[in-house]
C-alpha cells in the first residue's frame, strides 16, 4: 500500500467550519503565546566596559532586573525587564566614553551606561544623560543614605545627572618602617595624619621628610607618583589653592600663582631628591614595584591599592593592625601652614539616558545602588562604600576594614570637574609636570607654557586667574 | 570593427582598473576629503558640528606683536614639526635605506642558507605583533634596575642606570622603528641584487675587480630605482607613523611628532582625546607636507624615467 493510498483511506476530509475554527484557534494561541513571550518584555540596554576587576558594576544591574521582575511577578504585572548587556573592550573609561558618544551620535543610545563621573558634562551637552533630580527626589528613601559628598561628583550646573556606583579615595601612602629606619619616632609617625589635617604639616614638609628618609639611606625613592596623565595630580594642585572648576559659570579655571607654587614644589622635591626627575618615564610596573617592594617612602594613588599592598607585604587580608603598623595614610597636605588638606575621589557612576525607558532604567539603577549589591562590589574591588550604612555591614567589617578607614578621608574629597574639556586640561597641566621634573623647563617657563596651551586649546572653556 | 575594439578597451579598463579605482577612491581619496571637511568644523567629543570654521587652524599660531606677520607658530607645533623632521630623516637615512642596504649586501654575499637565516632574524621585528614588540622594548629600556639594559649596564659594565626615555628619546624611537623599517629595504634590495645578471659579476671578477669595486660599479647603480622607491615610500610612511612611538614612549613631550599630536588629540586613550576636528587639521598639515615631499623626491630622483615606456620594443 502506498502512502497516498493509506492517507486517502485514513484521513477524512474536514468540513469547512471545522477548518476555519481550528485555524482561528491556532492563530489565537500563537498570538497569546507570542504576546506572553515577547511583547511584554522590556529590553533595557546596559553599556559597560568589560572590566574583570569590577564585574559587578554591570552585574548589579542584572541582579536588580531580577529583583524588579520578582516584584512585577508578585504584582501580577504583565511586563518583564530584560537587560541587554553591551560590553565594550575599550582601554579605560575615557576611551569608553568616546565610544559611547559615537554610538549615541548614530542613534545606538543605551538606556544605562557606566562611566567615569567627569564625562557627565559632555554627556549632558550631547543630550545623552538624563537629569535625575526628580527621580532622586521621588525615590528619596532609596538614596537618602548615600554619602552626601559623592553627589558632587554627578552634578552639572547644579543638577544631578548620575548615581555614584562606587567611590574611592586617593591619598599619600607613607611607609612607616622606612621612617623608623631613618630615625623617626613612633609618636612623630602617629601624629602625621592629624598634623596634616590641622594644616601644620605642609607639602614642603612632606617633600623634606621624603628627602630625609631617602638621603638617610632608608629608602631608595622618596615620593612616587603615577607616570602618566591622570586625576591624582589634582589633589596636589588643590593643596596649592588651585580650584579647577567655576561652578557658577560651569567653566574650568586655573590660577597662575597656584600653578607656579605647585610647579615650584615639584622642582624643589626633584632638587632635594624627594621625587626622581625621571618619574614620568617610568612604567606602571616600576611605579607599583617601587612602593610595594618596600623601596619607596611614599606613593600617591588610590585606596584600591590596599589588596595588592597586603599581598606584596605578605600580610593577611584581615590583618588591619599589621598593615597600619607599616603604612600611614595621609591626605595631600596643605600648600601653606594653616591651609586645608585635600584628597581626590574618582567615582564611577551610572548614567541614565533620555530614552523611552528612562524611568524604568533609573529604578534599576536605584536598586543596584542599595547596600547589599553595592557592598558586594565594593568589598570585592577595594572601593569605599557609597552609602554610610554599608560600613556597618558584616562583609565590610570583616573584609573591608581598609575601606572603612578610608571613609573619614572622604570629608576632604575633591572631584574632577564634570566638564567636557577636563581631559585636555589634565593633559596640558601634566606637560608642565613632565617639563619641570625632567628639567626641560623651569617652573616659570612651565606656567607660561601651560597657560599658553590652555588659552589656545581650551579657549572660552577655561578661566585664567592670576 | 572599430567600435568593438573601443568597447573591448572599455571592458578591459573596467575589469582591470575599476577595483583599483574603487579601492583608491574609498580608502585614500575619500578619507582625505573627509579629513579636510572635518578640519574646517568644530567637531569634538559629542560629534556635534555647529558650522564651518577655521578655528582649528588658528590654534597653530599665537599673536605676537613684535613679529613681522603679527603672529608666529606656537612652540608646541614648532617642536612637533622639528621632531617629525628629525625622526623621519634619521630613521630613513640610518636604518630604512643605509642599514637596509648593508643588510642586503651582506646577506647576499653570504651563502644562500646563512643569508636567509640572517634575513629571517631581521624580519622578526616586522613579524612580531606591535604590542609585543613595544612591550619587549619597554622591558628592555625600563629606567629602573628592572630594565634589561640597566641590568647589563650596572652588573656587567658597572655604569649607572641609563634612562633612554629621558635622555635619548629620539634615539630610542629611531632605533625601535628603524629595526622594523630596515627589513623592508633589506627585502627589496636583496631581490634587486639577485636580479643583476650573474655574468656581470663574473666579468668584473675576471677583470680583477674586488668586492668594493663590484659593489660600487655594478651593484649600487642597479639599486638606484629600488633605493629611490624605498626613500619615497618610507618617507611618507614615517611621516604618519606613531604606533611604536605611542606604545613605547606614551604621550611624552620629547617625542610628540605631528602624527603623535594628531593621535593624542583624537583617539589616544586617557590624554584628553576626542578633539576630532583639531586632529583632522593637524592631519591635513601632514597630508600637505606628504604631498610636497613626495613630489619633491619624485622630481629629485627622476622617478618619471622609471615608468616611461622603453624606447626599444622587444618582440
Amino acid at each position: 500500500m502506498t502512502n497516498a493510498k493509506f492517507l486517502s483511506i485514513t484521513i477524512k476530509k474536514p468540513n469547512k467550519v471545522l477548518k476555519i475554527t481550528s485555524s482561528l484557534f491556532i492563530f489565537l494561541s500563537f498570538f497569546v503565546i507570542s504576546q506572553s513571550l515577547w511583547a511584554k518584555e522590556i529590553k533595557i540596554k546596559l553599556w559597560a566596559t568589560a572590566d574583570r576587576s569590577g564585574p559587578l558594576r554591570a552585574g548589579n544591574i542584572l541582579e536588580a532586573a531580577n529583583t524588579l521582575n520578582n516584584m512585577l511577578a508578585a504584582a501580577n504585572a504583565d511586563e518583564r525587564v530584560k537587560i541587554e548587556l553591551i560590553e565594550t573592550n575599550s582601554k579605560g573609561y575615557d576611551a569608553d566614553a568616546l565610544q559611547l558618544l559615537k554610538a549615541h551620535s548614530v542613534g545606538k543610545t543605551p538606556d544605562i551606561a557606566l562611566a567615569a563621573h567627569e564625562w557627565i558634562g559632555t554627556f549632558v551637552e550631547a543630550g545623552l544623560a538624563a537629569n535625575l533630580e526628580s527621580h532622586i527626589k521621588t525615590n528619596s528613601t532609596l538614596y537618602e543614605d548615600i554619602i552626601p559628598q559623592l553627589w558632587n561628583s554627578v552634578k552639572f550646573k547644579g543638577d544631578r545627572y548620575g548615581i555614584p556606583q562606587d567611590s574611592e579615595v586617593r591619598m599619600f601612602f607613607l611607609n612607616n618602617d622606612l621612617m623608623r629606619k631613618a630615625g623617626k619616632s613612633e609618636s612623630f609617625i602617629a601624629s602625621l595624619p592629624s598634623q596634616v589635617n590641622a594644616g601644620q604639616f605642609t607639602m614642603n614638609d612632606l617633600c623634606d621628610l621624603a628627602a630625609e628618609v631617602k638621603n638617610a639611606g632608608a629608602a631608595k625613592y622618596g615620593i612616587i607618583h603615577r607616570p602618566n596623565v591622570g586625576p591624582d595630580f589634582q589633589m596636589a594642585m588643590a593643596s596649592f589653592g588651585i580650584d579647577l572648576y567655576n561652578e557658577d559659570q560651569a567653566k574650568l579655571q586655573i590660577t597662575k600663582t597656584g600653578l607656579l607654587a605647585y610647579y615650584k614644589w615639584l622642582k624643589r622635591c626633584v632638587d632635594i631628591g624627594a621625587i626622581a626627575g625621571d618619574m614620568t618615564t617610568w612604567s606602571w610596573d616600576s611605579v607599583h614595584a617601587g612602593f610595594r617592594g618596600g623601596e619607596g617612602f611614599s606613593k600617591f594613588h588610590g585606596v584600591w591599592n590596599l589588596g595588592a599592598q597586603l599581598k606584596a607585604f605578605g600580610m593577611s587580608p584581615t590583618d588591619k593592625e599589621a598593615y597600619f603598623k607599616k603604612i600611614t595614610w595621609i591626605n595631600a597636605p596643605a600648600g601653606k601652614k594653616g591651609g586645608t588638606p585635600s584628597n581626590l575621589s574618582h567615582p564611577i557612576v551610572y548614567i541614565v539616558t533620555n530614552g523611552p525607558h528612562k524611568d524604568l532604567a533609573a529604578i534599576l539603577v536605584a536598586l543596584a545602588s542599595q547596600h547589599v549589591p553595592n557592598t558586594k562590589h565594593a568589598v570585592g574591588t577595594n572601593h569605599t562604600p557609597i552609602n554610610y550604612g554599608q560600613a556597618a555591614m558584616p562583609d565590610f567589617v570583616e573584609k573591608g576594614w581598609g575601606l572603612i578607614a578610608g571613609v573619614p578621608l572622604l570629608k576632604y574629597a575633591q572631584f574632577m570637574p564634570n566638564h567636557s574639556k577636563i581631559g585636555q586640561y589634565n593633559a596640558i597641566s601634566y606637560q608642565g609636570v613632565q617639563g619641570v621634573e625632567t628639567g626641560e623647563m623651569s617652573p616659570e617657563e612651565a606656567v607660561e607654557f601651560v597657560i599658553e596651551e590652555m588659552e589656545v586649546e581650551l579657549g572660552d572653556d577655561v578661566i585664567i586667574l592670576n | 570593427m572599430a567600435s568593438s575594439n573601443i568597447s573591448g578597451k572599455y571592458t578591459n579598463f573596467t575589469v582591470f582598473f575599476l577595483p583599483a579605482i574603487v579601492l583608491l577612491g574609498g580608502l585614500v581619496v575619500l578619507p582625505i576629503f573627509l579629513d579636510i571637511a572635518v578640519a574646517f568644523t568644530d567637531m569634538a567629543q559629542t560629534l556635534n558640528v555647529s558650522g564651518l570654521t577655521n578655528m582649528q587652524f588658528r590654534k597653530f599660531f599665537k599673536p605676537v606683536e613684535d613679529s613681522m606677520l603679527g603672529f608666529e607658530l606656537r612652540r608646541s607645533f614648532l617642536k612637533a614639526l622639528t621632531l617629525t623632521a628629525t625622526y623621519v630623516v634619521l630613521t630613513l637615512v640610518i636604518f630604512n635605506t643605509t642599514f637596509g642596504l648593508v643588510l642586503a649586501l651582506t646577506t647576499t654575499a653570504l651563502s644562500e642558507r646563512v643569508g636567509s637565516f640572517f634575513r629571517a632574524i631581521w624580519l622578526l621585528p616586522r613579524m612580531s605583533p606591535s604590542v609585543v614588540y613595544a612591550l619587549l622594548w619597554s622591558w628592555t629600556i625600563d629606567p629602573t634596575e628592572r630594565g634589561l639594559l640597566n641590568q647589563v649596564a650596572i652588573n656587567i659594565f658597572g655604569i649607572g642606570p641609563i634612562n633612554m626615555k629621558l635622555h635619548h628619546p629620539m634615539m630610542l624611537i629611531v632605533i625601535s622603528n628603524g629595526f622594523i623599517g630596515a627589513s623592508l629595504g633589506m627585502i627589496i634590495l636583496t631581490s634587486a641584487i639577485r636580479s643583476i645578471p650573474k655574468h656581470l659579476f663574473y666579468a668584473a671578477q675576471a677583470d680583477g675587480a674586488g668586492p668594493l669595486s663590484i659593489t660600487w660599479h655594478i651593484i649600487l647603480p642597479a639599486l638606484r630605482w629600488p633605493l629611490s622607491y624605498i626613500t619615497i615610500f618610507q618617507t611618507l610612511a614615517l611621516l604618519v607613523s606613531f604606533e611604536y612611538i605611542f606604545l613605547i614612549m606614551g604621550p611624552a613631550r620629547s617625542t610628540m611628532t605631528m602624527a603623535m599630536l594628531a593621535y593624542t588629540k583624537t583617539l589616544a586613550p586617557g590624554v584628553g582625546a576626542g578633539l576630532y576636528a583639531y586632529g583632522a587639521a593637524i592631519t591635513m598639515i601632514l597630508i600637505v607636507i606628504g604631498i610636497f615631499l613626495a613630489l619633491l623626491l619624485w622630481r629629485l630622483s627622476n622617478m618619471q624615467r622609471l615608468i616611461t615606456e622603453p624606447r626599444i620594443e622587444v618582440q
